[in-house]
């Protein structure tokens, strides 16, 4: 009889997981709390009911509604608790795949090995990978060849992005159309000694697999696409389903359950909130970093050293906007945005090592940028509403707010630009079950407790004049940053709930059992047959997109769970 | 990449965090003040309002959102009046009444871009989480419409409708229990979301803004990605001017 594999979640992680373990012949079921918006996932071409809807998105329809599942942030153990929507990965059938623009670089050599290359920083818990950047070049050539990524590798710069993470072959399909924002902002970034390129994506340029290229529509970032020629983890999920694994849609998994040193069984609610339970062999956790953490503590798994869920990380988004005055920019059609810079995320960044020595830290970095991107109507709207609260108190609506929305400033003639910030890893940075917030279910939600480092107050005092810089050398009229972390510093973004959906950490991969939570393979500590396969296991964040990592991770460690055990 | 997506997750980020950053006085050199005149209100049966209610609605809508009978400077630019934002309001009340519910319309095309049916006509069934949201979500908003409209009546001295423009105006500017916020929230979603949610009659809010709306599955060239539209310049004067130097006096 074949042995049961038990897959929480069907993300880029979880479904990359079943994929690998259906495929070495084991009875793989795969829960997924959320809805399956798909019909016939197992075909070339699914069907699905996402479309080209701004209030869809902005009702959530593929995140948890965050009156029904909510978490809970603070910003410290002291402060006022917030309730509500905090980083809210889509939780569907597909996960943060769905809510994606597909931007899929490689981590960098320095991010695998980031103690012994770069060293340690006080306050924080720097930690190699249990793998370098060499060991890990094939799995990432196989995810990119499995998931459809576009990019031309010849194009890449040479310093710093194929420094740090070389190429050997090129990639499945050629780079799509670029996007005229993103070349003006391109050609910004040159002018000021800064080195932009078209950004590998997956996002099909191409036919490719049996689903179409893509056709520009424009509702990309945040929204399902309507097409599917973007796809991420339903390429994996695609092939589980071939090799007979089973997706259940609508089926929460609460508890792990364990016997000595062995997990035997799953309990999950169904949508009804009916109990059942699932035995099994073996349990993938992949239900993103927050909630797989919150499903080891929901579960008493064991925890001697108090480490599960702490050391989470966010990237921080701080944000550039130009607007141009001589012409619309037509940001709203094509891939969010095509172009790339790479140079803020090098620790050697001209002025960078000085400007830490000035911070008291060895060294910071931020991360990369995607140059280009705007908002729909109804969030230009909303910008608006409140501008006009600060413009004309004594009638903030009206005549004016239309004459901006017929302006369009903050639509078509916006380019945003968003830097992706490094995050390190701090103990105090945690994921725990809140003591009274319940979902509509009944179960404890997460509550996040999260405030940046000196390291990440730095850097984005650093690199935010940059942003600036690089949009008025593109030629913006008017040119500002928005800092997205909470400092001293920029008290404007006091109060804020981290709004980033890169989450990592909180179970991370690592030798000692007293500093991880789980060994070099993503196995448990102390179960042997439960593994992680999603973000949670990163031991550090890295500054560029995480997902394309996390399923070159969970394919590596993958591959050896079947034999394991 | 939403630009200033943070807005969404927490109401006080954003640029209404900005304000501690400007100076008073160049705040108050910003404002502007402005006053129309015009009427309007029809006769329609709703799933949630009452007649009066929904009136209230439409008058106070219609001083957010003005068309061209609401405010001469808007002569040939509908309002939220002409996109029928009263019913897409209403609609969204009564959304649970309505079976498959009206919260999410469906997918993956309508009509509207080369595609022989709309299929976002036909809404999608809700998960139990999602109906759990939105039970206790309309709950509210509809306790809040109820306490709302009662409230602009009595500050108007008894019915908001028989108000002067200007008086509307005077009251809703004073935002009474977050209502006008509200309401001015929902009345920019009937304003500019695709019209199978009840608004954006005959696509007003799209045109007004040359905004094209949903493009699938037809999709964009590749030219038109990638290259210049051509020059459009935009000219700053009256609030838009006041816009661009808020930003640029921004750190």
């Amino acid at each position: 009889m074949a042995r049961r594999a038990l897959v929480v979640g069907s993300g880029p992680g979880g479904s990359v997981a079943a994929m690998v373990l259906a495929r070495a012949s084991w009875d793989v079921t795969i829960f997924e709390k959320g809805a399956n918006y798909f019909t016939d996932l197992s075909s070339d071409r699914p069907g699905t009911v996402f479309s080209n809807d701004e209030l869809k998105k902005s009702r959530a329809f593929s995140q948890p509604d965050p009156s029904a599942e909510p978490r809970v942030f603070r910003a410290s153990p002291q402060a006022q608790p917030f309730t509500g929507a905090v980083q809210s990965l889509p939780q569907t059938v597909g996960g943060g795949t769905v809510h994606w623009d597909a931007k899929t670089p490689r981590l960098w050599d320095i991010d695998f090995k980031k103690l012994s290359l770069l060293g340690p920083v006080p306050g924080a818990d720097i930690a190699d990978w249990p793998f370098d950047y060499g060991e890990i070049s094939p799995y990432y050539e196989q995810i990119e060849e499995l998931i459809g990524v576009a990019g031309d590798v010849h194009l890449f710069p040479k310093k710093p992005t194929l420094t740090h993470a070389p190429r050997t072959r090129p990639l499945p399909m050629a780079a799509g159309p670029p996007e005229y924002s993103s070349l003006l902002v391109s050609e910004g970034c040159s002018r000021v000694g800064l080195h932009p390129f078209l950004a590998p994506m997956a996002i099909n340029s191409r036919p490719y697999q049996g689903r179409p290229r893509c056709d520009n529509c424009g509702f990309c970032s945040g929204y399902g696409c309507p097409i599917l020629a973007r796809v991420g983890a339903l390429a994996p999920l695609r092939e589980a389903l071939r090799s007979g694994a089973e997706l259940r849609a609508g089926a929460m998994v609460v508890k792990i359950e364990t016997n000595g040193r062995k997990a035997t069984a799953v309990d999950w609610l169904d949508n009804e909130n009916e109990r059942h339970t699932e035995s099994g062999d073996l349990v993938v956790l992949a239900a993103n970093a927050i909630e797989t953490a919150r499903l080891a503590l929901l579960s008493g798994l064991p925890d001697p050293y108090d480490l599960t869920g702490r050391r989470v990380m966010f990237h921080w988004f701080s944000e550039g906007s130009g607007i141009f005055l001589s012409e619309r920019l037509h940001n709203y059609r094509g891939r969010d945005h095509t172009h790339d810079i790479d140079d803020f995320a090098d620790p050697d960044f001209p002025g960078a090592r000085k400007a830490a020595k000035v911070a008291g830290l060895p060294y910071f970095r931020a991360g990369k940028v995607e140059l280009g991107g705007t908002q729909l109507p109804l969030d230009e709207a909303s910008s608006y509403q409140e501008i006009l609260r600060l413009l004309a108190p004594q009638k903030p609506f009206g005549a004016d707010f239309k004459r901006l929305m017929r302006s369009s400033l903050l639509r078509d003639r916006l380019c945003g630009i968003e830097l992706i910030g490094e995050d390190l890893p701090y103990a105090t940075n945690r994921v725990d079950l809140d003591p009274t917030v319940r979902d509509w279910r009944g179960i404890p939600v997460a509550r996040v407790t999260y405030g940046p480092g000196p390291s990440e107050i730095a850097a984005q005092a650093f690199y935010m004049p940059w942003l600036v810089k690089l949009l008025k050398a593109a030629g913006a009229d008017v040119a500002i940053s928005i800092p997205e972390l909470p400092s001293s510093r920029f008290p404007i973004a006091q109060d804020q709930v981290p709004a980033t959906e890169h989450v990592m950490g909180g179970m991370p991969m690592g030798e000692n059992p007293r500093t991880s939570v789980t060994d070099p393979h993503g196995r448990h500590h102390h179960l042997d047959n439960v593994f992680v396969a999603d973000g949670a296991a990163f031991p550090t964040s890295g500054g560029h997109n995480p997902t394309l990592t996390i399923m070159a991770t969970a394919l590596r460690q993958a591959t050896t769970w079947a034999a394991s055990i | 990449m939403a630009v200033f997506h943070r807005r969404q997750v927490l109401q006080a980020a954003g640029f209404a965090g900005l304000a501690v950053l400007f100076p008073p006085e160049l705040l108050a050199a910003c404002s502007t003040a402005s006053s129309p005149t015009a009427d309007g209100a029809k006769g329609q049966s709703f799933l949630v309002l009452d007649a009066h209610e929904a009136r209230v609605v439409e008058e106070a809508t219609s001083r957010l959102i003005p068309g061209p009978d609401d405010d001469p400077s808007e002569a040939g630019h509908p309002g939220a009046r002409e996109a029928n934002v009263t019913r897409y309001i209403d609609t969204m009340l009564g959304a649970l009444e309505l079976s498959p519910p009206r919260i999410f319309a469906g997918g993956p095309f309508s009509n509207r871009s080369g595609w022989p049916v709309d299929d976002m006509a036909k809404f999608l069934a809700l998960t139990p989480a999602q109906v759990s949201g939105w039970t206790l979500r309309l709950a509210g908003f509809r306790a809040r419409y109820r306490a709302g409209i009662k409230t602009l009546d009595r500050m108007a001295g008894g019915d908001f409708i028989a108000a002067s423009r200007e008086k509307m105006d005077e009251i809703l500017a004073q935002d009474p229990g977050g209502f006008m916020t509200l309401l001015f929230t929902h009345a920019i979603e009937g304003m500019y979301s695709a019209p199978e949610y009840g608004g954006n009659a005959g696509l007003a809010g799209w045109h007004e803004i040359s905004w094209p709306g949903d493009r699938q599955p037809r999709g964009y060239s590749e030219d038109a990605v990638s290259l210049s539209d051509g020059p459009d310049a935009y000219v700053p004067k009256g609030i838009g001017a006041q816009l661009l130097q808020l930003l640029r006096t921004s750190p």
